[in-house]
């Protein structure tokens, strides 16, 4: 323990780093999952094709393999990133994938007669989307969203692998210098320390996304509609990673 | 441009990591059904304390990376005491991981057998132990498969993790090959590709046997 404590401005710069990278790759995968659903959803098929078909692999291919191929490959492309934004960019990827999954599916579960009705009234496209349809998408998005998210968090610790300065990053690179130095190798006390940083980064994560889902079923409190909602963004909750 | 002689010659190597790659996923599914099974019984349990542990488990693993899991496992837990080999460590890491999402499936799936089964099935003279195996496991199991799916395919996709402490699976063997030969691009077409035919065809294996099982059910 007194190691950690002697390299905590070692390692809190890394967590800094973590942090700013889940903050990119939340923002990053949130806007990406957008622009797919919005290509699955759009008027011209061979679009639809491409997003659906691009949502497919990224899903289907292992994270792991989309963070190294983004640090190997993007280069070729003439695109030369550094550690750090290549396993962005790779976990942004891999999360707008799965956000348009669940965006998909919480559009979906608003049936057509909603679009309709907004258009009769005058709400046609984004208006009636975004006053109409989101609102009513909402609670049966933000659970599965809120697990993404963790997810997201959890997947910036395979920075580590291609050597972004990440937490794991840092407290691999700790072990080695005090392996060389001491002999001694700490690697269970750190290792487990980076376990709980994460552990209660989620779960700060998961309490914060509670409350929001809550706000959001509040209209529907003591109605039957309730559970059916929440059976729904279980079903879609099942589908996408919660954790990487 | 791609230069498919290169991937052809590179193919054994491939295949051998990819024997790997099932090898250790095998072994984790199976442990880990095991575990969620058991596991999920625990919870649910009258056992003072087990169904407190047991979701305390479940929320540790879930709220942490697998990556840092499988480093704890592979380099932390030698310290306490305990070695295993690459294959061991990456077999316990992937049974660990994959069973707390098993636990949380099957338990969805057991809460969904109506309470009036146990009436149905004690009118009918079944012990309640009958009761447990031969109606309430089957039912549950059944209405878990599709999240139980997930969570396999998860398991397969999840062993290319185990690079990282230098197990020869299929991803370890294709960046050993690009640090050799540079053949970068050729390299990374061929494992996407073998990844999305294996979790494709396990998807579809599993929807078939969803179908299956969801034939008596059908309405005629």
């Amino acid at each position: 323990m007194s190691l950690l404590f002697e390299y905590r401005v070692f390692l809190i710069a890394g967590f800094v780093q973590t942090l700013l990278m889940a903050l990119v790759v939340a923002l990053g995968g949130t806007t990406w999952g957008i622009i797919l659903t919005a290509g699955i959803r759009s008027p011209w098929a061979w679009l639809r094709t491409l997003s659906n078909a691009l949502m497919e692999l990224f899903r289907d291919v292992p994270l792991m393999v989309t963070v190294l191929l983004a640090y190997f490959v993007l280069p070729m492309a003439g695109i030369g990133l550094d550690p750090f934004w290549s396993t962005c960019v790779a976990i942004s990827a891999w999360g707008g994938a799965n956000a348009a999954q669940i965006f998909r599916a919480g559009l979906i579960s608003i049936g057509k007669a909603q679009r309709e009705t907004a258009a009769a009234f005058g709400m046609t496209g984004l208006r009636g989307l975004i006053l109409i349809v989101l609102p009513q998408a909402m609670p049966v998005i933000i659970p599965p969203y809120v697990g993404l998210l963790t997810a997201l968090v959890q997947a910036t610790s395979l920075g580590a692998v291609v050597g972004a300065g990440e937490l794991l990053r840092s407290g691999q690179i700790l072990i080695e210098q005090t392996t060389i130095m001491k002999g001694g190798s700490p690697a269970y006390v750190v290792y487990g320390t980076i376990l709980v940083v994460y552990f209660v980064l989620c779960r700060l994560i998961s309490m914060a996304g509670t409350q929001v889902e809550k706000s959001f079923l509040k209209p529907y409190a003591r109605t039957p509609g309730r559970t059916e909602i929440v059976d729904k963004a279980q079903d879609v909750a099942s589908t996408v990673p919660t954790s990487a | 441009m791609i230069d498919w002689a290169y991937i052809i010659d590179a193919l054994p190597a491939l295949f051998r990591g990819l024997g790997t790659t099932i090898m250790v996923s095998v072994l984790a599914v199976a442990f880990s059904l095991l575990i969620g099974l058991a596991g999920c019984i625990l919870r649910l349990s009258n056992i003072p304390m087990a169904g407190r542990i047991v979701a305390a488990y479940v929320e540790f693993v879930r709220g942490t990376p697998f990556l840092v899991q499988v480093f704890f496992i592979f380099y932390g837990l030698p310290d306490l005491g305990l070695t295993l080999s690459i294959f061991w460590s990456g077999v316990l890491a992937l049974t660990i991981w994959a069973s707390v999402f098993h636990i949380e499936s099957f338990r969805a799936g057991f809460t969904s057998v109506g309470r009036n089964m146990s009436d149905a099935s004690a009118s009918l003279g079944l012990k309640s132990w009958q009761h447990g195996l031969f109606v309430i496991i089957p039912i549950a199991l059944r209405s878990a498969l599709p999240s139980t799916l997930n969570t396999v395919v998860g398991t397969i996709k999840n062993s290319a993790y185990l690079q990282a402490i230098g197990l020869a699976e299929l991803t370890y063997v294709a960046i050993g090959k690009v640090a050799s030969d540079f053949r970068t691009v050729e390299m990374f077409a061929a494992i996407c590709l073998i990844y999305l035919v294996i979790v494709l065809g396990v998807s579809a294996l599993g929807h078939a046997l969803e179908k299956r099982l969801d034939e008596p059910y059908r309405q005629r």
